[in-house]
């Protein structure tokens, strides 16, 4: 198939280039251990706490807070103080507990604590773990005060019995949890969630740089002579991209697998992961040649592709999680594949969805590629032949 | 050597605008089997443009295009595998070795895998690369690199072999090696369509040349049927001493001289057959007291006749 031949002389000539080595193999590499610094433990994030005279449940709250070993819990006396350690990023994030904690919860009252976070990619997973923290405590609460209105037993034997149930069943508690207010499950790693949004900006970028491979064979006048031959403009095309593709599906899967392996990263059902993947590089590489095709310069196809991969990752919300975006946002950010491929992500390793649960995602994605390359191939024609 | 047979190529009114300017404008041409044409023509006379709308590789505002019975359109793909294409400027990849682009194109030709490599070697030895071979196009000298370029376009053994303007910046050594293949070809039954902007080409390898000026064709035939456009006019350059005054006197009373002219150490003459006249012409000379050194008589050629059609010199 010719389409693979030129694919094999697109690789071939990649890996001809000695930053190619850096490129594909070291940088993938050096990403599974940044990923791993940042998120798979080895950094621990500090929650400044004002906790005075909050009563027994308030301190539970606070030890579930700094329970798992994923935060340390420094304490502040005073809103005055906790403030300025916030914004000097002695902490990262800060929470206030209202004085009259205990007596508001056992009364069956709202209580109010005050989440202050730094404008940077820890503050949602921080705010998403207290209120994890907040949501289970809650959860047990209202199967103590259940019990209080049933039975007529006193609140604190309630309580410890509806702890109890909770252990022994810890699917309810999760049930529990995910149904309340906490955005993110309790359960859920910090480092999953950093780990997909980053694999799919990477490959993402990585597809990209098709564009200015593209960009060279057309000035080279290759793309040109590939036409004089029997050799339809969209097995050029075709060819074209999937040079590129592979090399971008071989990095993801090498993350994916490295990851894996090194930090424990659970990715969700290998098959739906593996068409997450694909179907993301397809639309990476369909980009790309869209923009080889279209543009004048390798120049400007390098920089246009940089902002593109970067942007439309941020937007997509492969910097922040999608989740701490107003609704308007997030519908606005699923122009972008990187919202579908988070999705689709989110599904997979949150809520242990299957390649079947994930299937209007995959479905978008493919056919966003399939648009692309189709544009692509006419662009492509119409900068030789005209 | 001309030769019969069904058209190779058959193309009628071409036409292509670009923006404002008519570069190709009503060209039409015939290539049979195994002829050698050549476009002959300056600097953005239209070659180029003319060529690609051959090839299927620029879409044409105007005129059809049939290669091998086959209509030619930037999406055939039939019509394109009879053909061997090869442009002016270089398209190669530096990166690669010789037989990678070789074996690279013959994939793109449609050769067959297990093909591959036998045809390779081949061309490699047509064009003198067998020992360079696993050596990088970049480390080519420019001569190198054009054999190679050149070499592409044999990969599938094509009906008929489009050449643009091949020898542009080749050293004399490599442009005639050039030349030779391409007549090698030529003898082998392969038709070749040729453009130049050097008359020495176009006469050594064409059957009919093609003579084209502002996206024009101005006039086709073989050189013969060119040249007798411009009359049976030669130029005669005499290295003479003695009486050039009266000399040059006695020449323009003869009917046959056309123009006269003295230079440093002889005479320039225009001449209706010269080889007639030429006896004549001396012994006017002679009684006119001119020493004549040495004759030298030069038919016309297409340099004269671009000269003669257009009224400017192929080349500035
Ligand atoms: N893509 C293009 N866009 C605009 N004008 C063009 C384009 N290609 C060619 N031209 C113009 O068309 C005319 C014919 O160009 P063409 O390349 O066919 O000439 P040529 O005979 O091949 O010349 P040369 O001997 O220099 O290669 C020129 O005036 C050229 O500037
Ligand atoms: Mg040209």
């Amino acid at each position: 198939m010719k389409a693979l031949a030129i694919a094999r002389t697109n690789v071939r000539r990649l890996f001809r280039e000695r930053s190619t080595i850096f490129f594909v193999f070291v940088l993938p590499m050096l990403i599974i251990l940044l990923l791993g610094a940042t998120f798979g433990g080895g950094l621990t994030p500090r929650v400044g706490v004002v906790a005075t005279g909050v009563g027994e449940l308030g301190e539970q709250l606070v030890e579930a807070i700094a329970g798992g070993g994923d935060l340390e819990v420094v304490r502040y006396d005073s809103r005055e103080a906790l403030g300025p350690a916030v914004e000097r990023g002695r902490v990262d994030a800060g929470l206030e507990l209202p004085a009259n904690y205990d007596r508001t919860v056992r009364s069956g009252g709202e209580a109010v604590l005050r989440f202050l976070a730094r404008p940077d990619q820890l503050g949602p997973q921080l705010r998403a773990a207290v209120a994890a923290a907040a949501a289970g405590q809650a959860a047990e609460l209202r199967a103590a005060r259940f019990t209080v209105a049933e039975t007529g037993s006193g609140f604190d034997e309630a309580l410890a019995r509806a702890r109890m149930v909770a252990v022994a069943i810890p699917s309810i508690s999760v049930e529990e949890t995910t149904a309340g207010e906490a955005l993110l499950p309790r359960d859920l790693g910090t480092f999953d969630l950093g780990a997909s949004q980053q694999l799919l900006l990477f490959v993402f970028l990585t597809s990209l740089t098709g564009a200015s491979a593209l960009m060279e064979t057309r000035r080279l006048g290759i793309s040109r002579r590939m036409l004089s031959t029997p050799t339809s403009g969209w097995t050029i095309l075709i060819g074209e991209a999937l040079g590129r593709f592979g090399v971008a599906l071989v990095q993801g899967v090498f993350i994916l697998v490295g990851t894996l392996l090194a930090f424990r990263v659970d990715w969700g059902d290998p098959l739906g992961a593996a068409a997450v993947l694909v179907a993301f590089c397809l639309v990476g590489s369909g980009a790309g040649m869209l923009l080889g095709a279209t543009f004048r310069s390798e120049q400007q196809a390098i920089s246009v592709s940089l902002l593109a991969g970067l942007g439309l990752a941020a937007l997509g919300g492969s910097m922040v999680p999608l989740e701490v975006f107003p609704r308007a946002v997030r519908d606005v950010a699923h122009v972008t594949p990187h919202a579908w491929g988070n999705d689709a992500f989110a599904e997979l390793v949150r809520r242990g969805g299957g390649i079947e649960d994930i299937l209007l995602e995959l479905g978008v994605l493919l056919a966003l590629a399939a648009l692309l390359l189709a544009l692509a191939a006419w662009r492509l024609r119409r900068a030789i032949t005209r | 050597m001309q030769r019969a047979g069904p058209p190779v190529l058959e193309c009628t009114a071409l036409r292509k605008r670009f923006g404002d300017l008519l570069a190709v404008d009503g060209v039409g041409f015939t290539i049979a089997g195994g002829e050698t044409y050549g476009l002959l023509g300056p600097n953005g006379a239209g070659k180029t443009t003319t060529i690609s709308m051959v090839c299927g590789l620029l879409e044409r505002d105007g005129g059809t295009v049939t290669v091998a019975g086959r209509p030619m359109t930037t999406r055939s793909v039939e019509a394109k595998a009879a053909i061997g294409y090869i442009p002016q400027e270089l398209a190669i990849y530096p990166d690669l070795t010789a037989r990678e682009n070789l074996a690279f194109f013959a994939r793109l030709y449609g050769l067959p895998r297990a093909a591959v490599s036998t045809r390779v070697a081949e061309v490699l030895d047509v064009i003198g690369l067998a020992d360079r071979a696993g050596d990088r196009a970049s480390e080519f000298s420019g001569g190198m690199k054009r054999r190679l370029n050149i070499g592409i376009g044999l990969l599938h053994r094509p009906r008929l072999l489009v050449l643009d303007e091949p020898t542009a910046g080749v050293d004399p050594q490599s442009r005639n090696s050039i030349l030779g293949s391409i007549e090698e070809l030529s003898d082998s039954g392969m038709a070749v369509l040729y453009t130049t902007h050097y008359m020495e080409e176009a006469e050594r390898l064409c059957d009919r040349v093609g003579i084209i000026d502002g996206g024009q064709l101005k006039a086709e035939g073989t050189r013969r049927e060119l040249v007798a456009l411009v009359g049976e006019t030669d130029r005669v350059r005499l290295s003479a001493a003695g009486e050039l005054e009266a000399g040059l006197a006695a020449c323009l009373v003869l009917p046959s001289v056309r123009e006269a002219s003295r230079h440093d150490d002889g005479l320039d003459l225009l001449v209706d057959g010269a080889a007639a006249a030429l006896p004549g012409l001396l012994a006017a000379l002679g009684a006119a007291g001119v020493t004549v050194r040495s004759v030298d008589v030069a038919e016309p050629n297409l340099e004269a006749v671009f000269l003669h059609l257009t009224g400017r010199a192929l080349r500035d």
